[in-house]
């Protein structure tokens, strides 16, 4: 029973915060074109900067997720001004230019703090019980949060005008000009949202498990594996194969040893995606 | 006129193809008298990781000159360095045999794994090839017995224990006929008609190539010169990690082509020279090496979009605009 309980909170678990970073990747690769290998760095000192304002400065944990969040939105603009937008449509540039962020950003982290043990401080005590099932709040305020601001974005990118236009984007960067959207502003915004979200999950998990500065990488393999399975432009396809993600992550190593479980795992990946290299949902081959 | 013409570029193409024999003959010689230069065993050790590292780079270049950009290329070189180091530590192999056989069997490995992946093209087969290095990293450290799993596998037999000059020979050596054997075969009919299928596969099915048996014949040498350059690493450092064969170590070798320049043969040699080499003038300063390699990869990304090759281009046509500009000055 205790197996079974954790096993399944594990999968919720997994399952919300990879939807929530590849959410922000899916962004920036459908409208852009552009693979943000910097993402699972995003999300690492997402959880650090949340530390940093937590235990440093001494603020309560929920206001350092909020300023941390507010820092990610506006570096994501910075990132897009700057760093992406001189490059749509130049992949080995846009490649380069994202490593060398990743690979500043890590070393800053880890010679600073690399060999330090350190978790965010818990964002809610206790533990909720009920008969057999013992689970505690952390976690399922972790899946909480994951869930509503999921349903949020994805509210958002349906039903409001600027989502319609994210769409547009999406679908014709050029017919989308030539109607009058502002490209380069909603580019910004797709960018800020999705660098929010990756500092939201990473001080999510920052609290849930330790900070580490390469927790980022496992991550990153994760969101890219994600997006390529749901297809390019489907928002409703990452919730889905987020979920078998997330599923096949908790489930995997319980049935077999660490290590053969993630060589089956990513095995599955990359066998569906020879039968299917345009993802579940994608609309383009 | 025209014949003259003709006559003309002939002239200045042999011209230059001596001038350039001349050069690389003195760059071949400058190279080999490397080692006198310096007493520090780590430099030496320094030169032999770049002439390793050419090779994985040049390789991977190859590759991706048929339109496939492997990112599975360390990996490879992960199942070379394995191979040999466990046919020396686990049967006892000789350096002689094991390194061939960590070449071939990277090749081997290469070539069956391209054929289903054939199917897949441009950011489908980047993606899918990175996710196959990600599994054969795995497949590598999941039987702890045998690779020794997570902590490394230790304990190979060093080629010349002894001396590292002539280890440095060696490396040379193997390095020259590498990059001997990549040329050929990019400036054989064979290359141009990997050129042939990345510029339209549809275009070049149509004219009667086989798409699938080049794209496979083009990762299958590419991954040939990884294993070797991984067995080569093994029979050198001793100890092998998972870690040096990662995706992050699939992305150093991209970064070492790209910021020399993908479009050329030169490209990752430079390339790699450079960013092995020159981080390590500031190994005094252990923390600062990663941010110089950093530097110098935003550096070529805003400034030379072409790589480190197309330097000389620029700076030449900046010149040629400044004096235009003077001209227009004076008159």
């Amino acid at each position: 029973m205790e197996l079974i309980v954790g096993t399944v909170t594990n999968m919720l678990i997994s399952s919300s915060m990879f939807i929530l970073v590849a959410l922000g990747l899916a962004f920036i690769f459908n409208m852009m074109g552009i693979l943000n290998l910097a993402h699972g760095t995003i999300y690492m000192i997402g959880g650090y900067v949340t530390y940093a304002f937590a235990v440093w400065v001494g603020l309560n944990s929920w206001a350092a997720l909020l300023v941390s969040t507010a820092i990610f939105a506006l570096f994501g603009v910075f990132l897009e001004k700057f760093c992406f937008r001189p490059f749509v449509g130049n992949f080995d540039a846009a490649v380069l230019v994202c490593v060398g962020i990743t690979v500043v950003l890590q070393n800053i982290v880890n010679n600073m703090l690399g060999t330090q043990v350190m978790a965010v401080p818990h964002f809610i005590r206790g533990i909720f019980r009920a008969g057999l099932v013992s689970v505690s709040y952390e976690r399922m305020l972790t899946f909480a949060i994951g869930g509503v601001l999921t349903a949020v974005i994805i509210l958002f990118v349906r039903e409001t005008a600027l989502g319609q236009r994210m769409q547009a984007i999406t679908q014709n960067r050029e017919a989308a000009l030539l109607q009058g959207i502002n490209v380069n502003r909603l580019q910004s915004l797709a960018c800020a949202i999705g660098c929010a979200l990756a500092a939201v999950a990473g001080s999510l998990m920052g609290a849930y498990t330790n900070l580490s500065p390469f927790m980022g990488d496992d991550m990153l393999a994760t969101i890219l594996m994600l997006v390529i399975l749901a297809g390019a432009g489907s928002t409703g396809g990452i919730v889905i194969v987020g979920a078998i993600l997330g599923s096949m992550n908790a489930i995997l190593p319980v049935l077999l040893t660490g290590d053969y479980a993630q060589a089956i795992y990513v095995v599955i990946v990359v066998i569906i995606l020879l039968f299917r290299p345009e993802g579940f949902f994608g609309h383009e081959a | 006129m025209n014949s003259q013409a003709t006559t003309h570029t002939v002239k200045r193409k042999g011209r230059t193809r001596a001038t350039r024999g001349a050069m690389l003959g003195l760059l071949l010689l400058l190279v080999c008298l490397l080692p006198l230069t310096t007493d520090n065993p780590y430099w030496l050790h320094i030169f032999i990781l770049t002439l390793i590292y050419i090779i994985v780079s040049s390789s991977f270049r190859f590759v991706s000159t048929s339109g496939q950009l492997p990112l599975a290329h360390a990996a490879f070189m992960g199942v070379g360095a394995y191979v040999a180091g466990m046919a020396s530590t686990l049967l006892g192999w000789p350096a002689w045999v094991t390194i061939p056989l960590g070449a071939v069997l990277a090749a081997l490995t290469g070539a069956l794994t391209a054929y289903p992946f054939a199917r897949l093209r441009a950011l489908y087969y980047a993606l899918a090839s990175l996710f196959l290095g990600m599994a054969i990293i795995y497949a590598i450290i999941a039987p702890r017995d045998w690779t020794g799993g997570r902590p490394g596998l230790s304990g190979i037999p060093a080629l010349f224990p002894d001396t590292r000059e002539v280890f440095y020979y060696l490396c040379l050596a193997l390095t020259v006929l590498s990059l001997l054997a990549l040329y050929r075969f990019e400036h054989s009919r064979i290359g141009t008609t990997l050129k042939a299928i990345a510029q339209s596969h549809m275009v070049a099915g149509s004219v009667g190539i086989n798409e699938v048996f080049y794209r496979i014949l083009a990762v299958g040498v590419g991954c040939f010169f990884a294993g070797l350059a991984g067995a080569i690493y093994a029979h050198y450092n001793t100890v092998l990690s998972y870690t040096s064969f990662n995706l992050m170590a699939t992305l150093w070798i991209v970064i070492y082509v790209l910021v020399g320049g993908i479009g050329s043969f030169a490209g990752p040699i430079i390339g790699t020279a450079l960013l092995v080499i020159v981080p390590e003038v500031f190994r005094e300063l252990k923390a600062f090496v990663p941010y110089v390699s950093a530097g110098i990869l935003l550096l070529v990304v805003y400034l030379m979009p072409q790589g480190l090759i197309s330097l000389p281009l620029l700076v030449k046509s900046w010149f040629r605009d400044r004096a235009d500009r003077k001209a227009i000055h004076v008159k």
